[in-house]
This record gives C-alpha cells, structure tokens and sequence, in this order.
C-alpha cells in the first residue's frame, strides 16, 4: 500500500432549522482544504444554505496531535452550545462515530463560544481563526481506536446546536 | 335493471370517500397565530403581505433590505421582537421604528450599517434590548442615544470599539448588560469606567479582548453582577485593576485557541482588596500550586478550576474555609482523595465531572465535608465492586448524587446509608450490578428522582426499587424485561407513589392489564419508542388526567372498549405509529377527530394503512364507513322494489296455484 492515495472530507454544517426551508437546489463547490504530495483533502458545504471556508495548516500523513485550521463562516444560530458529530467512512463502512462538545455552557472550549447566530468567524477581522484540535479528543480512559490504514477515507462532520 | 340497482347501491353502501385538506404553502412559517411569525432565508425585500397587521414576534433575518425606513415595518405596529440579522442593512432612516411602540428587542446583528439616523430609534415606549452585533462600529457614539433611557442590555461584540466610554448624553440609568466581547479594548481608564456609574448592577462582557491594562481606582467602590475577562493573557493586570470593588461573579477563564499563561501566587495579589464572590479560571495553568496559592479567596464563595490540568490539590490550603461550592470538572486526579477535600469544610456542591483519567473514590475522601448537598460525578470512568457506603462516607447532608455515564458500579444491599437525606440519585448509562434479591436503595426515604436509563438492570429482581417510599419521578428507559413483557407481579410494585414513569426505549412488546396497579398517583406515562400495540393501553384503565406518551410504538387499530382509558386522559402522543385507517378502526379515528385538543404531535400522527393514505395526517382523514343519506335512499327504494316484487310474485303464485278452482 502507498499508504494515503486520496481523502475525502466533507463538512455539514446543518444548523436545526437548516433542513427546515432552505434547500434551494444548490450544490456548493468542493473546495480543496489542503494539499501535499501523496494526500489530498476535498470538502463540500451540505448545508443547503450556505457554504463555508476551512483549510488545514499541514497536510501530512502523519498526524500532528495538534492541527491548526482556518475556518470562515457566518453562524445561522448562536453558539453558547454547540456540538460535533464525526462519522469516519472507509471503502463505504463506517469505522467510527463520535460526538464531541465544541462550546458548553460550564466550559466553553474556544473563543468563539458564545457568539450570537449572524456574527461570523472570519480571519481577516479576527485575530486567530485558529484553533487546536486535539486529537485524541477523548479522556484517556475511553479507548479509541482506529484503522491502521485508512485508504479513501471519508469524514463526515456535522455541527449542531443546542438551545 | 335489478342488478344494476344493487351494485350502485352497493357501491354507495360500502365504498370508504376519504377526503384529505392540504393547507396551501405559505411563504413565512406561522409559530403562533396572528402573532409569532419566521420568515428567515427567504431571500426578502420587503414584509410580506400574507403577515398580519397583529405579528407580535417577527424572525427577518437573513433577507434583503439595504435601506429600512418608516415604511418599511409600518403595517406592524404591535411588534414587540423584531430580528433583523444579516439583512445588509446599510441604511436605517429616521423615524424607522416611529409607529411601533411596543417593541422592546430590535436584533441589528451582522449587518453593514453606515449611517443611523439621530431618531432612528425614536417611536417604542421601552426598548429594552439592542443588539449591534458585528455592525463595523468603531465608536459608541455611532449609536444614536435618543429614546434608550429603557435600555437593559446593549450588545456590541464583534466590532472595532477600542474605548468603552459612553458619550455623555448616553442614558445608562437602567442598563443591567453591556456586552464588548470580541472587540479592541486594551485598556480601561477611570474615565471610561465613570460613564457607566449610572448603572447599577451591572453584568460587563471584555471576553476575547485582552485588556493589557487598568488604570488604578478604575473599578473602585462599584460593585458588579458579573464581569467576564475571557481569554485576557495577563491576570494579574485585571487582579491590580479591580482593586476595592465588588463582583458578584469574575469569568477569567482562557481557551484552547489562546497561548497557555502561568498562573501563580503573585498573580492572585490583587484579590486580597477585592470582594468577590464567585471565580472562573478554567484552562489556566498552575505554575506552582501550592498551600498558599489562594490565600487571597478568603471571601470566595465558588470556584471553578474545570480543565485546570490539576492532579492533585495540595492539603492545608488557607483561605478557603467560606467555600461553598467547587468545580474540579476535566482535570486529571486518580483518587478523590487527591483533591483533599478537608480543606473546605463548608462545601455544599463539588463536581468532579469528566475527570480525564478514571477516578478511584477510595475510602471515606470526601468524610470531611459534612455540609455537602451536591455531589457530581459522572463522565469519569469510575468502577466501583461495592458501592457506596464506604466511598460516601459521612455524608449526612447529600441531597443530589450524579454518577452517571460511569464503567461499572456494584452494589449490595442498602448501597446508601451513608447518605440517607439523598432526594436525587442518577445512575444513567452506568453499568449497575446488584444480585438479586438485593434492594440497593432500600431507606433512602426521602429520594424522590431516580434515574436508572440504559443502567443494564437486572429488570426481574423485584425487589430492586423496594425501600423508596417517596419516589415520585423514575426513569427506566432503555432497559430490557424478561420477552419484552412488564408481568403482573414486577419491580414496580414497591414504589406507589410514583408519579413519574419513563419506560421508553425498552424494546416492550406488551404490558400485563394489572402490571401498573398500585400505582394510582401517575400522572405522566412515557412508553415511546417500543413495540407495543394497542392492547396496552388495558394497563391504564385504573389511571385519570394523565399525560400519555405512546409514540413510535406498533399501534395500528385501537379497539372501541380501549378508547374510553384514552378518553380519561389529559394528554396522549400517538406519533410515529402505523396506525390504520380503514373502516376496521373507524370508531378510533372518529374518536381522534373528537379529541384533537388532547392529542399532541398531530403533525407526526400519520395513517400507515391503506396504502393510498399512507403519509396523511390523521386529522385530515375523513373516512365514511356507514350508511349515507344517499345510501338510505338507495336502501328504501331497494326494499320497497323487493316488496313489491314479492307482493306481485305472491299475488302471481296464489293466482297459478287457485286458478283451476
């Protein structure tokens, strides 16, 4: 195995209402998030009402546990809570499904927590649109495993947001 | 001719008409009539004509309307919330709001505004809440301060301010929120702090701004409700600067996305001349912690550390013998003993949430804190043989235990005499093992909410729930009986002053008719997500006024003897079941029909069967299955041709019969 041929990573963003009305036929272009010799990584909006833009700082095979990333998006609701969903694909079947809390009421983990539907994260008018993701999310004593080789992977991600 | 007759008349007879109203597409969602109105991503320019003149609550944003004016919302002059987010509203004209005298909150966010009128929100008798959020305003005194004497809370974030200072003609007097989060404000001089003196008890919001500095005396003898310093990457200034004053609650916590900052002794100085009552430091580093590190908390009421990466808290801390309530959530202890608990003996709430290694209680850590009423400890992958007489030692007082979304708890019998006074006990999505015949929570008298969902419950132990005379409120959902089935004799009886029952998500195929008796005192039922079919519904026979969930179930006829148990009660959910819409469950349905009122999620409340009503509301259904005027007519002309064809066929046969006499 070459190792790493080609990624897909597909972000939604589907705010609670998003479903509800929106859906005007569009289909958002897939944008490339990063790209090295050897892996690629390629995301579309599903998000019926708006596109977004996320980029990663390094493009490597290897993991860094911690990952900077540019991200720009208009918020559709506010975020004092908002929650991610990760479903990871490979050749088709699902090899892991997580949930992980981005801002909580008692701990709001970035900066942006708490910002109101309508403002928006954007790097040319604020500072760091950067974020740590690290990685593993999980306390240590939830085991997480994955794959040893992830050929044509697939990671879906959606948002929500509670009220 | 006959023939004909009877088919048609059979036709009429038999034949089910079914009729199905869609209501017509409406541009904007209707939340409540004639008052509560959503028109967002509708891509609008001006209010649509279909809202009425009475929309008290109207959701515009993300729609289109670069210039507003006095026209623009004349016709809705009872508005009293009006969200206008992301409209790019370059242009708010004078007089805009004139008509509108009940509006009290007007959402500006996010939109490119580059001029607003000097009466642009003259017109409401008490606006009380403006958001400017995002709106490129660089100084306050963009913000027109005609007609804001009422004004509660003034949202500015995500803006270019650099000085807090309010004009001298701003009326602050009733102000209770000023939101600067996100902005530039490096500094808070005296001055700046002077021009809010009118407030009083006021809540400030500095999150994501990072104040470099405050002029000594800024804050001095002012007292605060709340005030947030968020990701700020130098504490020690905001600890000199809020010298002499009073903060009912200090936010001071950092965030992933800000570089780590140490925090130490000196760093806390200020705090000795400051009264304050509650902290948050979450994210913060510790450079050395130690006995005297918060020696200057000697006031502090709460203190939240939540992912402070501790491991352990040092013993003989000083200074913190009035605290009352302490958040240890995400850190990285291997024993409770580790956070020495004896050195707050006043201590009424602890939390110990998602601790990132599993957490060992040991023995008797927490013995020291008699006061304790709340105790948090779930997310932190604690496994525990027998539970928990030992590892709560001496915790007279506890009213509320969280030991949810744990590995594995053990118990024997009477698992909580060592906190007898327990009213709340959660136990979701923890492994429990007790062996049967055990009763676990046997005395604990005053429990009145027990959470058991997705616990792994030896559900056949009749005895598990015995000894809780006061239990009001209890959650089973998700665990499995023996066949699905809930028998006559089963854990319930014990507990007849239940209230409360979630049974939802236990994959039950039936409910004995006597399975609930005993409990008399029920007044909400949640039986959703099972596979259980009308027959069921017996077991509530003995049941009045109750809220009834029966929704996702595999109910599709309800026969006429059950509708009268359905009848007694208050409210009942029958969503997402595949119920019948033939002639076979037409007094149900006509039954539906008569009760709307008490009948919730009609929207999800869908016909399964026939295949051509697949889909359609239940309400909408109109089904005839007996007799019609027109069928009675067809009835009477059929018997009276059959009379008379029987009278003449008599006549006939008497006349062959006679006719040689």
């Amino acid at each position: 195995m070459n190792g790493l041929t080609a990624a897909l990573l597909v972000w939604t963003l589907i705010s609670p209402s998003g479903g509800g009305h929106g859906g005007r036929g569009e289909i958002w272009p897939t944008h490339v998030a990063c790209r090295n010799e050897g892996l690629e990584v390629f995301y579309q909006s599903c998000d019926p009402l708006q596109d977004f833009g996320f980029s990663v700082d390094q493009c490597s095979k290897k993991l860094q546990p911690h990952l900077s990333i540019r991200f720009g998006i208009i918020l559709r609701e506010d975020i004092r809570e908002l929650f991610l969903d990760v479903l990871l694909l490979t050749k088709g079947a699902s090899v892991l499904n997580f949930s992980y809390p981005i801002c909580e009421d008692d701990l709001p983990k970035f900066s942006f927590c708490g910002r109101r539907k309508g403002d928006l994260t954007q790097e040319a008018s604020f500072k760091p649109s950067q974020m740590n993701c690290s990685l593993p999310l999980l306390p240590e004593h939830r085991v997480l495993f994955l794959p040893q080789t992830l050929s044509q992977l697939e990671v879906y991600l959606s948002g929500h947001v509670e009220q | 001719m006959a023939s004909l007759v009877i088919c048609f008349f059979l036709v009429v007879l038999f034949s089910a008409c079914h009729e199905v109203s869609t209501s017509s597409d409406q541009l904007c969602i209707e939340k409540e009539a004639n008052k509560t109105y959503n028109c967002e991503n509708l891509g609008l320019s001006e209010i649509p004509d279909t809202l009425p003149n009475t929309t008290e609550f109207l959701e515009f944003s993300f729609n289109f309307l670069p210039t507003i004016q006095n026209t623009t919302f004349s016709r809705l002059i009872d508005l009293t919330f009006l969200d206008l987010t992301r409209c790019q509203i370059n242009w708010i004209h004078d007089d805009t709001f004139q008509s509108h005298h009940q509006l009290s909150t007007l959402i500006l966010t996010g939109n490119p505004l580059i001029f607003m009128a000097e009466t642009a929100f003259n017109g409401p008798k008490s606006l009380k809440h403006l958001f400017l959020i995002q709106t490129g305003i660089s100084s306050l005194e963009f913000i027109p301060p005609h007609n804001l004497e009422n004004l509660e809370s003034l949202h500015l974030g995500s803006n270019h301010i650099s000085s807090i200072k309010l004009p001298n003609d701003f009326p602050a007097g009733n102000l209770k929120v000023l939101d600067f989060q996100n902005n530039a404000i490096h500094y808070l001089s005296r001055e700046d702090m002077n021009s809010l003196k009118q407030a009083t008890n006021l809540s400030l919001n500095f999150n994501s701004n990072d104040i470099k500095g405050i002029e000594p005396g800024a804050f001095s003898s002012q007292f605060f409700q709340s005030l947030n310093f968020g990701g700020t990457r130098d504490l020690s200034v905001i600890f000199s600067g809020l010298r002499n004053s009073t903060i009912q609650s200090l936010w001071l916590g950092t965030f992933e996305d800000i570089d780590n900052q140490y925090l130490s002794s000196a760093t806390f100085q200020g705090l000795c001349d400051t009264s304050v009552e509650s902290i948050n430091l979450q994210k913060h580093h510790f450079s050395d912690f130690s006995s005297t590190t918060f020696r200057c908390f000697a006031q502090l009421q709460n203190l939240d550390l939540t992912a402070t990466h501790l491991q352990e808290l040092p013993s003989g801390i000083e200074g913190m013998n009035s605290l009352k309530k302490l958040v240890l959530n995400v850190n990285k202890f291997d024993q409770l003993c580790q956070i020495n608990a004896a050195n707050f003996p006043s201590l009424t709430h602890l939390y110990v949430k998602g601790n990132m290694k599993k957490l060992h209680l040991g023995t008797g850590c927490l013995e020291k804190l008699e006061n304790l009423q709340k105790l948090d400890l779930s997310h932190s992958g604690i496994e525990a043989s027998d539970c928990c007489n030992l590892q709560l030692k001496n915790l007279p007082h506890l009213q509320s235990l969280n030991l949810s979304y744990n590995e594995l708890i053990g118990f024997q019998r009477e698992a909580f005499q060592a906190c007898p006074q327990l009213e709340i006990l959660d136990l979701s999505f923890t492994h429990l093992h007790a062996s049967a015949p055990q009763s676990p929570f046997q005395n604990l008298h005053h429990l009145k909410i027990l959470n058991l969902s997705h616990s792994f419950l030896d559900t056949s132990n009749q005895l598990l729930l015995a000894g809780l005379p006061d239990l009001r409120h209890l959650n089973l959902q998700g665990n499995r009986f023996q066949d699905g089935s809930i028998p006559k004799n089963n854990l319930l009886q014990t507990v007849g002053s239940l209230e409360i029952l979630v049974l939802s998500s236990s994959d039950l195929l039936s409910i004995d008719k006597q399975a609930f008796h005993g409990l008399d005192k029920m007044s909400h039922v949640d039986l959703s997500h099972n596979n259980l079919t009308s027959n069921s519904i017996d077991a509530l026979s003995h049941l009045k006024g109750i809220y009834l969930n029966l929704a996702a179930n595999a109910i599709g006829i309800i026969s006429p003897h059950l509708l009268s148990i359905l009848s007694q009660q208050s409210t009942i959910n029958l969503s997402h079941n595949p119920l019948d819409c033939t002639c076979s469950n037409i007094h149900f349905l006509t039954w539906y029909k008569e009760n709307l009122q008490k009948l919730e999620d009609l929207e999800e409340t869908v016909c399964a069967n026939p295949p051509s009503l697949k889909g359609v509301q239940l309400s909408d259904v109109r089904l005839s299955c007996g007799i019609t005027p027109v069928g009675i007519l067809f009835l009477t002309v059929f018997f009276l041709l059959v009379s008379i064809l029987l009278i003449f066929a008599i006549k006939f046969f008497l006349r062959w019969k006679y006719q040689h006499i």
